[in-house]
């Protein structure tokens, strides 16, 4: 043989770690409920494989071996921590008593660990600033620096955060069960927030390093498909499809430096097929259930401009609908701003424009730049330049990000 | 676990046939949990006009009239249980009925060694005694604490528990514990029929509640005269709130 056996090893054990890793950890983190433990000892099982795998080759269930090696290790651990004493000998009963019937339990249980791991990082108790940065360190293994540079953060202050939640879940007493039938609604509706959230950060921050950011986006993906994977829920299925047909455009939604190219604009065959064809499935799925909420409805939005030749050419009619179903679902401005363009688009601009007004007369979204930014735009098409100009600059003056002022800008120039 | 749930709301918030209405659904919430064995103790205070604060500095003792901080709500009473899980903890926290009005806060308990064992709460008003209960709502900087090292730290820990020993001899203990940091509080609302869970306590504050004692007293002056004992009053402060006695409540019916 030709290359050393150890270095197939090596091979073997890195792909175990690539696909079991995750799994390994959130099953060692309900067995010794203690992240930094689990965590050392997870990565001293997959240690001793490389040798032990080289003598006995790579064991029929390598996850099991792992969960089993990793549970003496964190043993060998806490003997080396000198903290065999106090609480210690407590974890230690509890490694071994369910070492016995754990070896029996089905892989599916095993499964739901990461499930109580999502959930678990995603607990209302803990911060939300928090719980961010936990899921993708625990969750997805990012480690804290790649966490850190994502968020555009300080490492110690991402360390910190991740501090602070494992904290919490310990001393706090948060479980690692996956929530009863009552709870469970309102704490999925928090970690679907949280993948929502991974996702919009790498795609609509337009600040910061490019590829990371995107790879954020990619990860909450990940996220998306683990969960649905563990899930069957509607919403889960909604969110992906949601979050796939958002993806499906990035290549189209920006020139290549920066500026950004509103939908109606975009080349339509820089849409990324594939994306659109998973995406499209996934929301037939979560509507056929009749059991969809706002995810779904948002993908099912996405999914009609997807399908559209041009933007004038989109049905129209169908996407006001899905907005006034959204908007029983969730009554918010924002949704009803939206509402608004779209009606501008079926009905023509007046119809749109005298909508924005009785939102602004409100008093609500005065503070929003998309709010006058949609405004100018009416205004624009209207032929009323005056009003135009006005629009678009109170929108320059509330927008944040460097793209969206120099896209309103070049807008306000054109007129 | 041993969570404190401390139940904020405006003093004002309740016209008394709500008030009475409220104590009615509380008492059931605690029978409940005393028939599963979660309960250690629970009671409302009285009004936050009965209270006084301790501090000492340099040996001297400052005693002021009045709740530790003026805010528009405030501590009205407090449960201290003993479940699974947090999960738990939120669960009975939303049902009581000062979380619609108000906000209740859990907090984990410390778990420190060398406590006296706590009296159960109908043991210590059977007593043929006429002393009355007070509780000791322990104000600290946690950010002076860490400064000030573990050592000193651990020294004054271990003077509270020297304190709480002295009361258990002449029966005048019930419970004590420290809390863990406020960092690991959750608050918890109900609103519009919305369970609200926010991480972090009532309100956010530089000093804030590191611990509590229940005891017995004489009477406010004589309870005072014990919390100034608190290690804890020589940096932070110490509130001393009368717990309300639910017992003569239920015998004037």
């Amino acid at each position: 043989m030709s290359v050393p056996n150890d270095q197939i090893i090596r091979q073997n054990v890195d792909e175990v770690y690539r696909s079991e890793s995750r799994r390994v950890f959130a099953t060692l983190v309900r067995l010794l409920r203690d992240f930094d433990l689990a965590e050392e000892a997870m990565h001293e099982a997959f240690t001793l494989a490389v040798t032990q795998w080289a003598e006995t080759g790579v064991p029929e269930n390598p996850r099991a071996w792992l969960i089993s090696t990793g549970r003496f290790k964190a043993i060998d651990v806490l003997r080396r921590r000198g903290r065999l004493d106090g609480l210690a000998p407590d974890v230690v009963r509890r490694i071994e008593a369910v070492a016995a019937s754990n070896d029996e339990r089905a892989s599916h249980d095993i499964e739901d660990d990461q499930l109580r791991l999502i959930f678990t990082c995603c607990h209302p108790a803990i911060d939300p600033m928090v719980q961010v940065p936990l899921t993708l360190r625990e969750v997805c293994g990012l480690s804290t620096d790649e966490v850190a540079r994502a968020f555009l953060t300080a490492p110690v202050t991402m360390a910190q955060r991740i501090v602070r939640g494992k904290a919490k879940i310990r001393d706090a007493g948060i479980p690692f069960v996956i929530p009863t039938t009552s709870d469970f609604p309102q704490r999925l509706e928090s970690v679907l927030a949280v993948i929502y959230l991974v996702f919009n950060e790498g795609y609509s921050a337009s600040s910061g390093d490019v590829v990371t950011r995107a790879d954020l986006s990619g990860e909450a993906i990940r996220l998306g498909r683990l969960l649905l994977e563990l899930l069957h829920d509607p919403e889960v299925i909604g969110l992906l499809a949601l979050m796939l047909l958002q993806e499906s455009r990035r290549n189209a939604r920006a020139t290549d430096d920066g500026d950004i190219i509103l939908l109606e604009d975009q080349d339509r065959s820089l849409w990324n097929a594939s994306l659109i064809k998973e995406g499209l499935s996934l929301v037939e799925r979560s509507l056929s259930t009749r059991r969809f909420g706002v995810y779904s409805v948002q993908a099912a939005i996405a999914a009609v401009h997807a399908t559209a030749p041009t933007a004038e050419r989109t049905d129209w009619p169908q996407i006001v609908a899905l907005y006034d179903a959204l908007l029983s679902l969730n009554p918010s401005p924002v949704v009803e701003l939206n509402r608004a363009v779209a009606m501008a688009m079926r009905d023509g601009p007046e119809a749109g424009l005298v909508m924005i007004d009785s939102i602004l007369a409100r008093g609500d979204l005065l503070d929003y730049h998309l709010s006058h930014a949609a405004r100018g735009e009416l205004c624009r098409r209207l032929g009323r330049v005056a009003d135009a100009r006005e629009a678009f600059n109170q929108a320059i003056s509330l927008a944040r990000q460097e793209p969206e002022r120099r896209f309103l800008t070049r807008r306000l120039s054109e007129l | 676990m041993k969570y404190m749930l401390l139940i904020y709301s405006p003093e004002n918030a309740w016209i008394p046939e709500e008030w009475k209405q409220c104590v009615e659904v509380s008492m059931q919430i605690c029978e409940e949990m005393a028939a599963k064995g979660q309960l250690i103790s629970a009671a409302p205070l009285h009004p936050v006009a009965t209270a006084s604060t301790v501090r000492v500095r340099e040996g001297k003792r400052f005693i002021t009239a009045g709740p530790f901080a003026e805010t528009t709500e405030q501590l009205g009473g407090y449960y201290l249980i003993d479940v699974e899980n947090l999960d738990e903890a939120i669960s009975i926290s939303s049902r009581l009925p000062p979380a619609l009005k108000g906000t209740v806060e859990i907090r984990p308990l410390f778990k420190l060694d060398g406590l006296p064992a706590e009296k159960h709460t109908a043991e210590s008003s059977n007593t043929e005694t006429s002393l009355k209960k007070f509780m000791f709502l322990c104000y600290d900087d946690e950010e002076a604490w860490r400064n000030a090292g573990e050592q000193a730290h651990h020294a004054a820990m271990h003077e509270a528990v020297a304190l709480t020993r002295r009361l258990d001899a002449v029966s005048q203990y019930i419970s004590a514990s420290p809390l863990h940091p406020v960092a690991t509080a959750t608050s918890i609302r109900v609103r519009n029929g919305q369970r609200i869970v926010t991480d972090g306590p009532f309100a956010e504050t530089s000093e804030v509640m590191g611990g509590y004692y229940l005891i017995l007293a004489k009477d406010q002056s004589d309870a005072v005269e014990i919390a100034a004992e608190h290690s804890g009053a020589r940096a932070g402060a110490v509130e001393v709130r009368q717990i309300f006695d639910l017992t003569s409540l239920q015998q004037n019916e």
